[in-house]
């Protein structure tokens, strides 16, 4: 299989993450829970996969708070700031995670749009939206449609002159590009374990430079005659017995990335990217593309519904997503509603082989 | 032969803390913390050589870690508080 939907989970791995895996399943007990030799590995576990993040993302262990995914630490960082009534700036490329939390709660959701690629306008526009009444500001760094990259670190400049809190979602961008949490003013921010960070499913990560509000209430392994929730991280936010085994295969995979060069890794995928939006181009295919683009390509095949044609190259091997993409949002704000669009995504473990075989597939559905 | 347990509230500053002591050659142990010290329920206890004692506090508080209490390990397994 040629499998270009990175943006929706890596499924290829390191090998070293299903070989953390199987030992945390093997050796790891509950961790935090008991203090023999199987809960002491779980727990050397769980802290060496934080102390990794932290330092892959500037910060110290205990801001790192482990989750099931990035819509869990949205949810945590939105609950934690956003009351029934509040302003809160989004950025008109958000996730459902996003809206559909905003909206549960209450708030006066104001997005704001400007062209796609151009990060001078996003600036400008979030600028002229950052109102003194704003209570919070939400932003993802990488498009999970389009692959623009916004300026969240202007947009931290901005918050921090305003007093106003910063989230921000990191799901396509963390593994990638560079996510500085502490330099950039974010209060939140939330990103899956299982993409860019190559772990397994079931994990997440929210970095947290203030306090949060738990989403979860119960057993953490420390001040257990308090009936409330410890006002410490990580423990605040990590009631109930956590996924050691993915959280172990989420350490191997950010170990993975420590590594490596960040920029090769980044010159390597945007040369993928690169060669698919010039043979697209080279069809006459209908695309979105812009500088800065980054892991993430929207195109469109004329005359095709867009899930068909999504199927149609799943039974030639090709592994795309069609549709809205969870971000009814951004396709309003792009104008791809109602139809969407399909959607290639690439990974460190895209090769140039996936690309041309991708792009003969497509001239090969082009002359049906 | 670890006669001085420091308390933490939680297991990730017990962890922070014992990479900080043995980063700086102190030799310590991250244990569940005895009934007898930890009064709001469970916890983690940092336990040591009294003689390290000044220097491990020095060291925890570069890594931004303060313990709940100090305690010095008695015979027969009791413990007596001691002034952080």
């Amino acid at each position: 299989m040629i499998y270009l939907d990175n943006a929706a989970t890596t499924l290829q791995k390191p090998l070293q993450v299903a070989r953390a895996v199987a030992e945390a399943l093997r050796f790891c007990a509950n961790p935090g829970r008991g203090g023999h030799a199987a809960a002491a590995r779980a727990e050397q576990t769980l802290y060496r996969t934080r102390s990794l993040a932290a330092r892959y993302f500037g910060l110290e262990p205990e801001q790192v708070c482990f989750t099931a995914n990035a819509t869990e630490g949205l949810n945590v960082a939105l609950r934690s700031l956003i009351r029934p009534g509040d302003r809160v700036v989004i950025s008109g490329l958000e996730h459902n995670a996003v809206t559909r939390t905003l909206a549960a709660l209450g708030a006066r959701t104001v997005p704001v749009t400007a062209p796609l690629f151009d990060g001078a306008a996003w600036t400008e526009a979030f600028a002229a939206a950052l109102t003194p009444e704003t209570r919070a500001a939400v932003c993802l760094q990488v498009s999970n449609v389009f692959g623009a990259v916004l300026p969240v670190e202007e947009l931290g400049k901005l918050c921090r002159a305003r007093n106003i809190p910063l989230v921000l979602d990191v799901s396509q961008s963390a593994g990638l590009l560079p996510v500085r949490p502490a330099a950039w003013g974010a209060a939140f921010t939330a990103m899956p374990g299982h993409k860019g960070l190559l772990g397994p499913m079931g994990t997440g990560l929210l970095l947290c430079r203030q306090r949060p509000e738990p989403l979860r209430f119960g057993g953490t392994g420390s001040r257990s005659l308090e009936q409330s929730m410890p006002p410490e991280l990580p423990d605040r936010l990590e009631a109930g017995t956590p996924n050691v085994p993915g959280l172990a295969g989420l350490g191997a995979g950010l170990a993975w990335l420590l590594e490596r060069d960040p920029e090769e890794l980044r010159r390597t995928e945007g040369e993928r990217l690169a060669a698919a939006v010039r043979g697209l181009r080279a069809l006459g295919l209908p695309l979105w593309t812009g500088p800065g683009q980054t892991g993430v390509l929207s195109f469109r095949l004329p005359g095709w519904d867009c899930e068909e044609a999504a199927a149609a190259y799943g039974r030639a091997g090709v592994a795309l997503r069609a549709g809205l993409h969870c971000a009814p949002l951004a396709h309003r704000s792009a104008g791809t509603l109602p139809e969407g669009t399909l959607r290639l995504s690439v990974s460190p473990f895209t090769t140039a082989a996936d690309i041309r075989g991708f792009l003969a597939v497509t001239r090969r559905l082009l002359q049906k | 032969m670890y006669d001085l347990y420091l308390t933490l509230r939680s297991v990730t500053p017990g962890q922070k803390g014992r990479e900080a002591l043995r980063r700086a050659g102190i030799s310590c142990e991250l244990l569940r913390a005895p009934r007898a010290i930890a009064p709001e329920g469970c916890a983690y206890a940092l336990a040591l050589r009294s003689r390290d004692r000044d220097r491990a506090l020095e060291v925890l508080e570069r890594a931004a870690l303060r313990p709940e209490g100090l305690w010095l390990r008695g015979g027969a397994g009791s413990f007596e508080r001691s002034g952080l």
